[in-house]
């Protein structure tokens, strides 16, 4: 596709101009603290208004993310917050049984599709992916920008929808509960899911054509860092999988419109229909919300253990495993709904061979951590919670797969658990664990370090003392979505909602510390973590143009040798891991190629 | 305007292989959008073969057949003016983009006038239904012989559909025997939701014809550096063309049809005689 050769004008055949392969100064001298003061960075080389709101530059579109979907963060906590408080007694404690309907339809809608689909590949994965590979920017900046608007403009439909009435079919817009027989805003969701969709389509477009084509020389498919890989791997899950939602969500929008009987069996339809095309979508959607999660766990516990990723070839090929199996596994959410008996069967089979990437990924990172030397900052606490709770959820998850054990626990808050211990203890975990990771990286700035490890503390504790609870209570029966339970359950579920406070103070205990450190926090300095991705070279916050040239990468992504320090360094003045190694580093094994 | 190349790119063969890919990638999410939708269709037409084919003899297969060449037509001259742009011709590139663009907005008149007939039919399922004249005399008739019938039709769709087929020269199916009128409602869904959707296409494809017109004719366009634009742009082109290959198959030939029959219904639509 690369190869058309451009031609001049008069039509004659022009040599494309050579790439320059001269090597770069890496790192970057450390800026001294009086240049560090006045430096222009991409923060403050034009604060206009107009400079934000027209900016094509990829960090700076990484935080107007951050911004939304923390906000919608806060939104979806709301909702979840009236949902527990009301689960306090077995008659429901606060509200009415439509309000209730309301606000767990608008925490999983706005938990989902505003904040678990964009939080990392639109916040992290604009923000590091160009720094990560040696580009100036994203492949389509423009592109960049808009998809950024577009979900704006899509949230603000589900904004709106909540405004004049909320919707009360749960996330999952099973017709007829979306078509016949409901009289909530179920058009303005849709077209909320539609426009956010596009925006999501936009970004995996932006991404896949960025590592393709943007990668600086000697940045090789094997020595991409591992969270690149994972974005990958998300993006075509979000570019294969989008649309089909995108044109399902249209079927329903017509069948409500105009009163044909797409999914109505009266009409000749088929809800199971629907719940296959949601699902085809869904099912790898919450791939989408974990593969860049496990991206982050690679870089921070290779980080924090001063060792090379293990296997960097089975977690990199493990992340397209992913996206790929997972596309086949949708018909595992319908084992009750009436699908064929040997579909079923097939679909189980599926389930448990997309665990299989998965747990070679938690095996990789166990075996990262063995050997390694270990410090607990903040990120690598998140990280460690990340690998308990994610495992304990996988794990879940086989119960789920299983046919005959998913047909007693099905619908139950066995379900709620396993998919909450993937998403908050997976995903909100490792988003928290890059969140502090690159924070120095984004602002400047050093956070507070007693209060981030407090804050994971609480977060941990807070999540377990959740989640566990409603394992038991769903495996003795209580079904998801109910407002009211027998009284027998109430013990379980006061514990979940009284935890449920505790994650609340962890969750917004961030925004306190990490607020300070913009102010109060000490200079981060290049490479607070010495840390070896190429987006550490750089000074923090980077210069909007990322690298002052295009760097030349000579090492696999993760070359850690002595504690503190950096093997890369040592490397580029003519010493080999060997020389300046501890025991630790000699266990790894070299990646890339 | 800073050259050809944008900032962030290296050179403009990093800049053309990451548009065209970047227009690859764009394909690939359509194909599954449509995929979507054929899908559904491909589930329906397997469970109701029949009234399928009810629904596809009902349609205006002449039309359809000189909308397919004016897409052909469009397709050959989108490649030329990637042609033109390559050999620095502006002038054929302006031409073919102007073809191109005529072409593509004569399917859509076309288009409209082929829903225009189907309104008239009365052939519109759900809720902006209404029983047509004709369909009702024919209910008034058949009520005579049967008067357990209800003063007014059930579903007035489903009366305008008999009325239809049982005027059409070439389908000979009974209602009722060889099709349910209300699973032929169905088939309206997909027909109108699919071409529907393929027209919003070629709506944007129209207006990124226009788009490169409006460039080139203000001599924007550096031709070395910019026909990448047009071949992505006709790439898109080509895709939406793509989508009709398929939906006239499965949509307009999946019932019984003659080429006379064919070349009646596009006279008359047009307004040259013939019809009833």
């Amino acid at each position: 596709m690369a190869t058309a050769t451009p031609h001049s004008p008069t039509g004659a055949p022009v040599d494309p101009p050579k790439l320059d392969y001269t090597p770069q100064a890496i790192p970057l001298p450390e800026p001294t603290p009086a240049e560090d003061r006045t430096r222009k960075h991409y923060l403050n080389h034009d604060t206009s208004l107009l400079g934000w709101i027209f900016t094509v530059d990829h960090k700076r579109i990484g935080l107007m993310y951050l911004v939304g979907v923390s906000l919608f963060f806060v939104a979806g906590a709301i909702a979840v917050g009236l949902v527990r408080t009301n689960l306090i007694t077995p008659t429901g404690a606060i509200l009415e049984l439509d309000q209730y309907n309301k606000a767990f339809t608008a925490h999983g809608t706005i938990m989902l599709f505003l904040f678990l689909i964009p939080v990392i590949p639109g916040v992290l994965g604009n923000y590091l992916v160009p720094l990560m590979i040696g580009a100036k920017d994203m492949a389509f900046p423009k592109l960049n920008l808009a998809s950024f608007y577009v979900w704006a403009f899509g949230a603000l439909f589900f904004m709106y929808q909540l405004l004049v009435g909320g919707l009360d079919t749960g996330w999952t817009l099973y017709p007829p509960y979306s078509t016949k027989y409901s009289h909530t805003n179920v058009l303005y969701a849709g077209l909320g899911i539609f426009i956010t969709g596009f925006s999501s389509i936009l970004t995996g477009i932006n991404i896949i054509a960025t590592i393709h084509k943007m990668r600086c020389p000697g940045m090789t498919w094997g020595r991409l860092p591992l969270f690149v890989w994972a974005m990958y791997a998300t993006s075509v899950i979000q570019l294969l999988g989008t649309p089909v939602l995108a044109v399902t969500v249209v079927m329903t929008a017509v069948e409500k419109l105009f009163g044909v009987g797409i999914f109505d069996p009266k009409l000749g339809g088929d809800p199971l229909l629907f719940q296959h095309m949601f699902w085809f979508y869904s099912h790898p959607a919450v791939y989408i919300m974990i593969l860049p999660g496990m991206g982050v766990i690679n870089e921070v516990l290779t980080c924090f253990s001063r060792k090379n990723i293990f296997g960097y070839a089975a977690v990199a090929w493990s992340s397209v495993g992913i996206a790929v199996v997972g596309f086949l596994v949708w018909g595992h959410h319908m084992f009750l709904a009436g699908q064929g008996y040997y579909l079923a069967m097939v679909f189980a089979f599926l389930t448990m061979l997309v665990a299989v990437p998965s747990a070679i990924k938690v095996f990789n990172w166990t075996a990262t951590l063995y050997g390694g030397v270990i410090s607990y900052q903040a990120p690598m606490i998140f990280a460690i919670g990340f690998i308990v709770l994610f495992t304990i959820g996988g794990l879940t998850g086989l119960f789920l797969g299983t046919m005959g054990t998913d047909i007693h626990l099905h619908d139950t808050y066995f379900v709620i658990a396993h998919f909450h211990y993937t998403m908050v203890g997976g995903m909100m975990f490792a988003w928290q664990a890059g969140l502090h990771f690159w924070w120095p990286k984004m602002t400047g700035r050093m956070y507070s370090d007693f209060w981030s490890r407090l804050a994971a503390i609480v977060m941990l504790v807070g999540f377990a003392l959740t989640f566990l609870p409603q394992f038991v209570v769903g495996y003795m029966g209580m079904p998801r979505r109910y407002p009211n339970y027998p009284d027998e359950y109430q013990l379980y579920n006061v514990m979940s909602t009284a935890a449920a406070y505790i994650q609340g103070i962890g969750y917004a205990m961030p925004v306190f510390y990490l607020t300070a450190s913009l102010f109060f926090g000490k200079r981060a300095g290049n490479n607070p973590y010495k840390a070896t991705g190429l987006e550490w070279m750089v000074p923090s916050p980077p210069d909007a143009h990322n690298f002052p040239a295009t760097p030349t990468v000579y090492f696999g992504p993760y070359e850690y040798g002595v504690p503190d320090g950096l093997s890369i360094v040592d490397k580029m003045n003519g010493h080999t891991n060997g020389v300046h190694t501890n025991g630790a580093a000699k266990q790894g094994v070299t990646s890339g190629s | 305007m800073v050259g050809p190349v944008a900032h962030h790119f290296n050179n403009m063969a990093q800049q053309q292989a990451s548009v065209r890919l970047g227009m690859w990638l764009f394909l690939v999410t359509e194909v599954l959008f449509f995929g979507g939708a054929f899908c559904a269709y491909t589930v329906y037409r397997i469970w109701f073969p029949k009234d399928f084919e009810a629904g596809s003899a009902a349609l205006n297969v002449g039309i359809a057949s000189v909308n397919t060449f004016l897409l052909l037509a469009s397709s050959l001259t989108i490649t030329l003016a990637i042609r033109s742009c390559y050999e620095s011709d502006r002038k054929g590139l302006m031409r073919n983009l102007l073809l191109t663009t005529v072409l593509g907005t004569l399917f859509l008149g076309l288009k409209a006038r082929e829903y225009h007939i189907d309104y008239q039919e009365g052939l519109v399922p759900g809720v902006f239904g209404y029983l047509t004249p004709h369909a009702k005399e024919a209910y008034e008739k058949e009520r005579a012989v049967n008067p357990t019938l209800p003063e007014t039709p059930e579903n007035a769709f489903n009366e305008n559909l008999k009325y239809a087929l049982s005027h059409s020269k070439v389908y000979k199916g009974k209602p009722g025997e060889d099709y349910e009128p209300y699973r032929v409602q169905l088939f309206f869904m997909f027909y109108y939701s699919m071409t529907g959707l393929h027209v919003l296409h070629m709506v944007v494809g129209l207006g990124l014809l226009v788009w490169q017109m409006v460039l080139t004719a203000t001599g924007f366009f550096d031709y070395s550096a910019r026909y990448v634009y047009i071949e992505t742009m006709s790439l898109y082109w080509h895709f939406v063309d793509m989508v009709w290959m398929f939906l006239l198959p499965l949509l307009y030939l999946a019932g019984p049809h003659t080429a006379t029959q064919a070349m009646e219904q596009f006279q008359m639509a047009i307004g040259l005689g013939g019809g009833h």
